[in-house]
């Protein structure tokens, strides 16, 4: 049944695929702040835990909203991740790379939910949305820098 | 022995190869491909899309336009052809020379097409021609396979079978000798 312009198997799929983009990023970020190498290597690796436990959080976020909308988080992970050490720079643009995907995936949420949308999802997209963006923002700027 | 290794440093991995073919066959089948289109038919995140195509793209293989449409450069593109192409003929070999079941068939090309070499792939499609050439002797020799064929094989079965194993041993024994027999 469809309450709010989108079928309920569609929503809690976008939803476990979100939650999917979320919990490989926080393991993608554990794993630079492990292997990047720099000058600045202990403020960057600081930097890449602190968005490791925001993207945790995201993902608990985006748990609850699953089991709000009545489906059991069931997220599908395939994660490679490159055995190599990195500099600074490559880490920003790895990461820049999966949060600007997982602001994409947001933002057709969001376009999906936007007609007829129920109320909560649709903060929560808005609000998810506002804050990936500013995430891209942040490591944007860091890169130019 | 020591031929295993290749498995890690073969030029194209697993994963690499899958994304090419995706982009292939959604270029041919809708004309585009997207980070999210590649993502839903590997059924794998954006992100992890995402990463891999910028290695890829690192390494000329992958194109991107400024509508974020991904593509194949030429090399990406001669190397989704061999993979395509070693997939159908070990594929075809298995079903047609060794009986393997259509799926289990699929399954084991999907495993190695991107590892055999192209020697191997090349004599194994001339196989394939030779069996399909209708030649007199051809015919016979197919008979024998397929008695000895997979028609009601189970998935389950123990391997190696007794027959196999006292084949396989004996193949070990002879190596053996050979090698003792050349270090004399």
């Amino acid at each position: 049944m469809s309450t709010t312009g989108i079928s309920q198997e569609e929503l809690l799929q976008r939803l476990n695929g979100l939650l999917a983009e979320e919990m490989e990023a926080s393991i993608r970020y554990l794993h630079l702040s492990m292997t990047v190498e720099d000058n600045d290597r202990e403020k960057l690796s600081k930097m890449l835990q602190e968005n490791f436990d925001e993207t945790v959080e995201h993902a608990q976020m985006v748990g609850e909203m699953i089991t709000q909308m009545g489906g059991t988080p069931s997220p599908v992970i395939r994660l490679d991740l490159p055995p190599e050490r990195i500099s600074a720079s490559e880490a920003i643009q790895t990461a820049l790379i999966f949060e600007q995907a997982a602001l994409d995936a947001y933002r057709e949420l969001l376009e999906r939910v936007e007609v007829n949308g129920d109320a909560a999802l649709l903060e929560f997209a808005r609000a998810q949305v506002e804050l990936e963006s500013q995430h891209v923002r942040e490591l944007q700027v860091l890169l130019e820098n | 022995m020591s031929d295993w290794r290749e498995f890690d440093q073969n030029p194209v991995s697993h994963s690499a190869a899958h994304h090419l073919v995706a982009i292939s066959e959604l270029t041919e089948e809708f004309g585009y491909a997207r980070v999210s289109d590649v993502a839903r038919t590997l059924n794998i995140t954006r992100g992890s899309v995402s990463v891999t195509l910028k290695g890829l793209k690192g390494r000329g293989l992958v194109t991107e336009d400024d509508r974020r449409f991904v593509g194949l450069s030429e090399e990406g593109a001669r190397i989704v052809r061999t993979v395509q192409a070693k997939r159908q003929v070990m594929k075809t070999l298995m079903v047609e020379l060794l009986n393997v079941p259509e799926e289990v068939a699929e399954r084991d090309t999907c495993k190695i097409e991107h590892l055999i070499s192209d020697v191997t792939a090349e004599l194994a499609g001339r196989v394939v021609l030779a069996l399909r050439s209708g030649e007199p002797e051809v015919e016979p020799f197919l008979g024998v396979l397929r008695r000895v064929g997979g028609d009601h094989i189970s998935e389950e079965l123990e391997f190696p079978s007794k027959d196999l194993a006292q084949l396989i041993d004996g193949t070990k024994a002879a190596e053996k000798k050979i090698s003792e027999g050349e270090s004399k």
